[in-house]
């Protein structure tokens, strides 16, 4: 696993809503886990979804991105790529860092 | 559901209410910080039955709510907000563009469709240019609060509108019969710093020429026979206001070579006067009438043409504008319930959809005609389709009878020579060619009261 810092660039105007709006990041991968080991592809879908819809409005568009890749690989019941891009998500979120500008 | 006041300082949104709806609390707290920062007053809701049940107390100018959500969805809540406000404006926001979707929220009726994620600028672009569009909400110090659409074709003719008001431009509306072109002018005159002063709308097709040259410039006492007074004219009193001059294309050539020197030289000479005075005075014309064929015909003055011309204001037939005609029957519907103090009415969904479908030749004055009639035949609160149909079959044409026109313009006659004789009944009789006691009697049959045109004070 990389530790290497990823930097993200965000409107200061939500510098209050980013450490929530991680914290329910964060909440997402345990459930994206969680459904992947139940086989339950419906949460999978649904959890990217809206993954897909938020991450890019406060600034993170790698979590839209992947979002949008789980949504799809969901849909496919594909286990193998669901892991690879649960695994990749959790790893940003654990890496990335915000400057508020 | 929670309330947040915004104190930002671009205050001129701060009037509109916005309310938005999606079961995702981030995406709530992000629209709803990005719409506060823009100067919306915004409230939240987390469900589409949570914001039915605070759609009354909230009373919001616009809504945006999710597609997809848990329970109720975006278009369920769509249809429930419709059937109660027809009018309400709905931005639906998706976390796919599925086209399906989008084709069937604007079939029916949102305003907007957006794809998620969501940009900042265009969410607020989109929030701004439907809250442009639904006049019948906007603030009432807005520019032409009188005149009621949603359609991109009007909000373009009002745009423009606005953006000559407040200045002394000369301004030419061109618009079929009864697309309201003097609404128009009105609003101009009441967006402009003339406001205070006098509106005076003059029909330059329905008089004679003589009298027409009289009624706008004036005339000195005895001009004419039965000029026994003195008669200001229209142009003075005006002054300092708007002057309206509707079927401009109708006005005899001789007059129109005495208008241009008017419009050059801003003052007028009255009638039988060897003396000018000056005007200040704002011009607005208007005709139904193709003046460009005029022109090429020598029907109509060229130099005239392009010096009123200066600013063209085209107004959309009501068939081109048929989004607006929801809002514009039930607001004709309201204005006549009040006028006749009669007990609120409301037109069924299916009788408005009749109403949206028609044709209208004679565009919003027709349409006026037939909700008041659905008025006046309908005995119940709601006005059902068959009343509709009724009311329109039953005037299926647009035109006036000849006798109407007749009427109307013997109405007009009789109103210029009272105005010119001060309401001297003998001597407007004189003027007219009539007895007085014919000329009593006509009178009685248009109720004009020689009283009204005295000169007061």
């Amino acid at each position: 696993m990389s530790d290497e810092k990823i930097t993200v660039s965000v409107d200061p105007d939500l510098e209050d809503l980013i450490p929530t709006f991680l914290e329910n990041r964060a909440t997402d991968v345990n459930k994206l886990k969680e459904a992947l080991g139940a086989s339950d592809f419906e949460t999978l879908r649904s959890v990217g979804h809206s993954l897909k819809g938020v991450g890019g409005g406060y600034g993170f568009d790698k979590i839209t991105e992947l979002g949008a890749s789980i949504e799809s690989e969901a849909k496919e019941n594909n286990i193998a790529a669901l892991d690879n891009h649960i695994m990749e998500l959790e790893q940003y979120l654990e890496n990335v860092e915000v400057i508020f500008e | 559901m929670t309330i947040e006041k915004n104190d930002s300082e671009n205050t001129d949104y701060g009037k509109y209410k916005l309310l938005v709806v999606d079961d995702d609390d981030d995406i709530l707290k992000l629209l709803s910080r990005w719409l506060k920062k823009a100067g919306f007053e915004v409230n939240t809701c987390t469900s589409a039955e949570a914001a039915l049940e605070c759609l009354g107390s909230i009373r919001p100018n616009l809504i945006i709510t999710d597609l997809f959500m848990e329970g109720m969805s975006g278009m369920q809540l769509l249809s429930a907000i419709h059937s109660k406000n027809p009018l309400m404006p709905v931005i639906m926001l998706s976390g796919s563009a599925q086209i399906h979707d989008a084709v069937k929220a604007t079939h029916l009726g949102s305003s907007a469709f957006l794809t998620k994620p969501i940009e900042q600028g265009e969410l607020i672009n989109e929030v701004k240019r439907v809250l442009r569009l639904i006049r019948g909400n906007r603030p009432p110090e807005g520019f032409g609060r009188e005149v009621i659409y949603r359609s991109e074709e009007m909000a373009e003719v009002m745009e423009l509108a606005e953006s000559v008001a407040d200045s002394n431009v000369t301004v030419f509306i061109s618009g079929a019969t009864g697309t309201g072109k003097e609404i128009i002018a009105k609003a101009i005159h009441e967006g402009s710093a003339r406001r205070e002063h006098p509106f005076i709308a003059v029909n330059c097709g329905a008089l004679p020429e003589q009298l027409l040259e009289s009624e706008l410039f004036g005339h000195e006492k005895g001009a004419f026979t039965g000029a026994n007074t003195r008669h200001e004219g229209l142009f003075m009193a005006a002054n300092g206001g708007t002057i309206f001059l509707d079927e401009i294309g109708d006005m005899p050539l001789s007059l129109q070579v005495k208008l241009l020197r008017v419009l050059q030289d801003l003052q007028v000479r009255p009638v039988g006067s060897i003396k000018t005075y000056p005007i200040d005075v704002r011009i607005i014309s208007a005709t139904h009438r193709d003046l460009e064929k005029a022109v090429e015909a020598g029907e109509f003055r060229e130099d005239l043409y392009y010096r009123l011309k200066v600013v063209p204001l085209h107004l959309p037939v009501l068939d081109d504008r048929r989004e607006d005609i929801p809002m514009l029957a039930e607001s004709f519907l309201t204005n006549f319930c009040q006028t006749n103090h009669r007990g609120t009415q409301h037109f069924s969904p299916d009788a408005i959809e009749y109403l949206v479908s028609s044709s209208w030749p004679g565009n919003i004055r027709q349409l006026i005609n037939t909700v008041e009639l659905s008025a006046t035949l309908c005995k119940t609160e709601i006005i059902p389709l068959p009343i509709v149909q009724k009311a329109l079959q039953n005037k299926p044409q647009p035109m006036q009878t000849l006798k109407e026109v007749k009427m109307e313009c013997e109405k007009n006659y009789l109103i210029s020579v009272l105005r010119i004789s001060s309401g001297n009944v003998a001597n407007a009789a004189r003027i007219a060619g009539r007895n007085r006691t014919e000329f009593y009697k006509l009178l009685g049959q248009h109720e004009l009261d020689p009283a009204d045109f005295r000169v007061k004070g």
